[in-house]
């Protein structure tokens, strides 16, 4: 049979890979910042830009969406032209996502720092930006099914399904979780609140870590994995088995972030089934990717690329068993909020995706450029100073996790809290803080040294922009299936197999969403739950602006101990007007949900002024910007009108005297810090975020007394 | 406010200094191994590990366990060198011989080969399927038969998970799990309160008394981030609350005054209610120990804020326990 000959563009495999290296640096930069903030709240530098609840999404961002992100693209551009024996659909296509990603990219790094977010977290972007994500990704997709229909393979390697999961899982995530009502330009409210908002964030959220962090990843996976190390893949019934239960039971785990929060009990319980039925799924890839390596381990002692990849593929398994451990609730009572969480996720980027990337870009570049890796001995160095760097990233969080979650928790014979005062456990864990600091550095490091070995090694070698290659074309009539085995039919129909995929991923979101929505019992009315006045609305968008939320959760859990500290136990009918939910996933800060009226305005005043000076050794920043900057009453009456439109009962009008109600209690707060020697004019931010903190929990204290 | 600023400043470097010896004690808490509670108990090892009865117990079992690893990496590396003899020897066996030389498997590897069903690498090729993608072959070994352990496993335990919890209600879920602990804490609360009869604190017949004892721990209470934040370390009071140190007082002076003001607070002025999360006889004491503040004159406190009270007789001899400030 004539051979058709065409070639691989490896231009657009090298893009990526430039962009990944760039924000990878740029990104743990903003990481090991933010991790110092932590300790040393003096590096904030008291600018607004640079404080750490707007660069934290910042780190995030970058690290998700700028280095996995442009890897994630890189890896796919680079493996799936070579499984499907055919260069790109269209290098059109792949340019137009090249830059149009780097776009995105660069606006996120723009309005971040500037405060513009919606604070849902791994969605913190704007809406312009929302619809800017959701075109580029349906070029990618296009690009890659395009691809996918010229092949010269009749049929799919497991690396090319892992893909197809991630686009079409991802773009419903981005689309649904995504739905918010424009206020201007850059400011929008989400269409859910509360409950529901939480549940479908978290939903997206838990599968943003599956379908953007992981399955990509697997795909990447069974392709570099195999190549380096020169083995055939150990199990494709495993393969079969393991991809197909990950994506359909990897989709109901969400509620697992919201564990003894408001949300319904049901929803809970799936959320925690359904994590403990994801090890055997998540394990089945460990296995695969582990035992691949049979007969190549006295290689893998020798081969650095090898190295990276068996200690990304354990970091992997670790991390998907410690997930859905944590998803049992005793264990989750311990651990959520407290830094636990962030080491587990640590393990997951440092170690699974980070090496992961790493061993693919010491594999790639030389065989981009035709050439030898420069330095084998950086190479080792990189690998040992990243995997210290983990070690010192994890442990240390691991320890203060804990430590912090049992001060949280301890009472005295009294009754009575020992650390009655949150900053109490703060300062104890502070030391862990600086070592994990060290950690980060070390990984930094690391990644460093690898730039300057990719530098070198491109230069010593010629780059190859387009690889030749050939191959038969696909006959017209698929040959006899071996074996007559069903699911390898199935794997020769792209179209038919994305839409099965399409349908597994639908089912857990469908069954636990819509209910939520549906049914009213999920979420019980309180009548004395009323909108947010004007002032306080605002006093929210500053707190919102401030990521606030990175620190403080707003969510007081059915415990004893949190009862006895902050108050009464969260209600799901308390949020009815949240648009966006701000129950946070974190307690750097003490939960303020029931803040109200504990502290009088003078001392929120002073307190947002120098934290520390109130609270000795506290390591929150300072926000002198609040005091100076005035609020824009422009905006009132259309975020009012905004957030009717999603269903909050403000009267038809009221938009129209917002203003007054809104300049009456902000002059009744001005002149109440008057009163304790502060001048302030009323329409200072300042004002309006004291007002949203007086108002956090008010209504059901207002409630009780009623009762009584 | 420019002079509050710089007060601000300077109790921000006191601050980080002092957040940098805590740090390093802690840091050889961490060390230790024993981080948050370490420092309370006064009769724990750490405090005088030398003289503990359990020292030598402790000394020589760490030292077995030191002489145990080592061992340990000894034997495993002399077997590591035997292995290496054994296969240099059968290598130069295979080539004297002219046959192949064939790496005998190690009773581990078998071990682990039937642990997850895997066909043995020397039969590879009848597990092949017989197709490459860019040159990557595919196996097809069995499912380990763990992982289905697992598998199946995880879905079995999920039906009876929320069998249990949603159908049968045998368990409580989280509202019920609450009510459950507030009553246990509660009985454990009357229990503790029965076994340890405590004077009951009369706020009305009250009398201060400079005890050590109690003014000690009045300053712990005090300084544990609890009333220092709002009126200094040292009493003086800051931009939120008022001077403790002079004689002017905003809701009364007199102990039983204090007794109140902390107990139940003035929650519109922003004194939280302090009865709430400390037991009467923290009170009494942080009450004893602000009264005992009197007069003690710290440097750049809040000037007086209130009525002036006369001192009562009892605060006389206060004098006496300023020592230590």
């Amino acid at each position: 049979m004539e051979l058709d000959k065409f070639s691989y563009d490896n231009k657009i495999v090298r893009a990526f890979i430039i962009v990944t290296v760039i924000f990878g640096l740029v990104g743990m930069l903003v990481g090991l910042t933010i991790a110092i903030q932590l300790f040393y709240p003096a590096l904030n530098f008291d600018f607004q830009y640079t404080t750490f609840g707007r660069i934290r999404p910042l780190h995030t961002n970058a690290i998700i969406f700028a280095f996995v992100g442009n890897a994630m693209f890189a890896g796919v551009y680079y493996s799936m032209q070579r499984l499907l024996k055919t260069r790109m659909f269209s290098d059109t296509l792949s340019w137009i996502h090249f830059w149009g990603w780097q776009l995105i990219i660069l606006a996120a790094a723009i309005t971040l720092p500037l405060g513009i977010t919606t604070s849902k977290e791994y969605a913190e972007l704007e809406w312009p930006i929302d619809i800017a994500i959701t075109l580029i990704w349906v070029v990618f997709g296009w690009n890659m099914i395009g691809t996918i229909l010229k092949r010269r393979e009749r049929h799919m390697y497991v690396a090319i399904w892992f893909y197809i999961a991630t686009f079409v899982t991802v773009a419903v995530l981005h689309v649904v979780n995504s739905f918010e009502m424009p206020v201007n330009w850059l400011k929008s409210y989400s269409f859910y609140a509360g409950v529901q908002d939480a549940l479908v964030q978290w939903w997206y959220g838990h599968n943003a870590v599956a379908f953007f962090l992981t399955t990509p990843f697997l795909g990447l996976m069974y392709y570099f994995l195999p190549k380096a190390a020169n083995r055939p893949v150990y199990s494709y019934r495993l393969s079969i088995i393991h991809f197909w239960s990950l994506i359909f039971i990897y989709i109901w785990a969400g509620p697992h972030h919201l564990l003894y929060t408001a949300l319904p009990d049901w929803a809970q319980s799936l959320g925690t089934v359904f994590s403990i039925m994801l090890i055997a799924p998540s394990w089945g890839g460990m296995i695969n990717g582990l035992m691949t390596l049979r007969g190549a381990w006295d290689r893998v002692r020798e081969n650095v690329v090898l190295k990276f990849m068996v200690v990304a593929v354990t970091a992997y398994g670790m991390a998907t068993l410690e997930g859905p451990l944590l998803s049992l609730k005793n264990i989750n009572a311990i651990t959520h909020f407290t830094d636990w969480i962030v080491a587990h996720v640590h393990v997951g980027g440092l170690g699974w995706n980070g090496f992961l990337i790493f061993g693919i870009l010491y594999w790639v570049v030389p065989k981009m450029w035709g050439t030898k890796i420069y330095s084998n001995q950086l190479a080792n160095i990189h690998f040992w100073l990243g995997t210290l760097g983990i070690i010192f990233w994890a442990l240390p969080m691991y320890v203060s996790g804990v430590v912090q979650s049992l001060m949280w928790k301890e009472f005295n014979p009294d009754g009575f809290l020992v650390y009655k005062n949150f900053l109490e456990t703060t300062v104890q864990i502070i030391p862990l803080y600086m070592i994990r600091a060290v950690g980060g550095g070390l990984y930094l490091t690391g990644a460093i040294l690898m730039t300057y070995n990719l530098i070198k090694t491109a230069y010593s070698g010629k780059f190859i922009a387009d690889e030749p290659a050939e191959a038969a074309p696909l006959a017209a009539v698929p040959a006899a299936t071996s074996g007559g085995w069903h699911h390898r039919v199935l794997e020769s129909k792209p179209v038919l197999f994305t839409v099965l995929a399409f349908i597994s991923i639908l089912v857990g979101g469908i069954v636990e969403i819509i209910p939520t929505f549906l049914i009213k019992s999920n979420i019980p009315t309180i009548a004395s739950v009323t909108p947010y006045s004007p002032l306080e609305l605002h006093g929210r968008d500053i707190y919102i602006r401030e990521g606030c939320v990175s620190c403080h959760s707003q969510m007081v859990r059915p415990f004893r101990s949190e009862t006895e500290r902050y108050g009464e136990y969260s209600k799901a009918g308390e949020y009815v007007y949240d648009h966006p939910f701000l129950w946070g996933s974190k307690r750097t800060g003490p939960d303020l949900h029931r803040i109200s009226g504990k502290y009088s305005d003078s001392w929120h005043y002073n307190h947002m002024l120098a934290p520390d000076a109130v609270s000795t050794g506290s390591i929150m920043p300072a926000y002198p910007w609040l005091f100076e900057q005035s609020l824009d009453l422009e905006q009132t009456a259309p975020k009012i009108r905004a957030l009717r439109k999603v269903g909050v009962p403000y009267a038809e009008g009221y938009e129209d005297t917002a203003n007054e109600a809104l300049m009456k209690q902000a002059t009744t707060i001005s002149e109440n810090l008057n009163m304790e020697g502060i001048e302030v004019a009323p329409q200072t931010e300042i004002v309006a975020l004291i007002a949203y903190l007086q108002r956090l929990g008010k209504d059901i204290k207002s409630e009780k007394v009623a009762e009584r | 406010m420019k002079s509050t600023n710089a007060q601000d400043m300077n109790t921000r470097l006191v601050n980080h200094r002092n957040l940098f010896r805590v740090t390093l004690s802690i840091i050889l808490f961490v060390l230790i191994g024993f981080p948050a509670s370490a420092q309370d108990a006064p009769k724990s090892f750490m405090d005088d590990p030398v003289n503990h009865p359990m020292a030598p117990l402790y000394l020589v079992t760490g030292l077995l366990f030191v002489t145990l690893i080592l061992v340990m990496v000894v034997a495993v590396y002399m077997l590591r060198i035997l292995n290496l003899f054994v296969k240099q020897a059968e290598e130069e066996r295979a080539k004297r011989l002219g046959i192949p030389y064939a790496p005998t498997v190690s009773w581990w590897s078998k071990m682990w080969d039937e642990f997850n069903a895997s066909v043995p690498l020397s039969q590879e090729k009848d597990i092949d399927l017989g197709h490459e993608y860019d040159g990557i072959r595919e196996l097809d070994n069995h499912l380990p038969p763990w992982w289905k352990g697992i598998l199946y496993g995880s879905m079995i335990w999920a039906v009876i998970y929320l069998f249990v919890y949603h159908f049968m209600g045998s368990l409580p879920l989280s509202g019920d799990e609450y009510q459950n602990e507030l009553a246990t804490a509660a009985e454990q609360i009357r229990a503790y309160q029965a076994s340890q009869p405590v004077a009951t604190i009369d706020e009305n017949t009250l009398a201060y008394s400079p005890d050590a004892a109690i003014l000690a721990n009045g300053k712990k209470v005090f300084v544990s981030n609890n009333c220092q934040q709002c009126h200094r370390a040292d009493g003086g009071g800051n931009a939120i609350g008022p001077n403790l140190t002079d004689q002017y007082w905003i809701h009364g002076g007199t102990i039983k005054n204090l007794f109140q003001t902390i107990n139940k607070g003035v929650v519109e002025k922003g004194m939280p209610a302090w009865g709430k999360v400390m037991s009467p006889s923290d009170v009494r004491d942080v009450a004893f120990y602000v009264m005992s503040l009197q007069g003690t004159n710290p440097p750049d406190a809040k000037k007086p804020q209130g009525n002036l009270v006369a001192p009562e007789a009892t605060v006389a001899p206060a004098d006496s326990t300023k020592g230590g400030k």
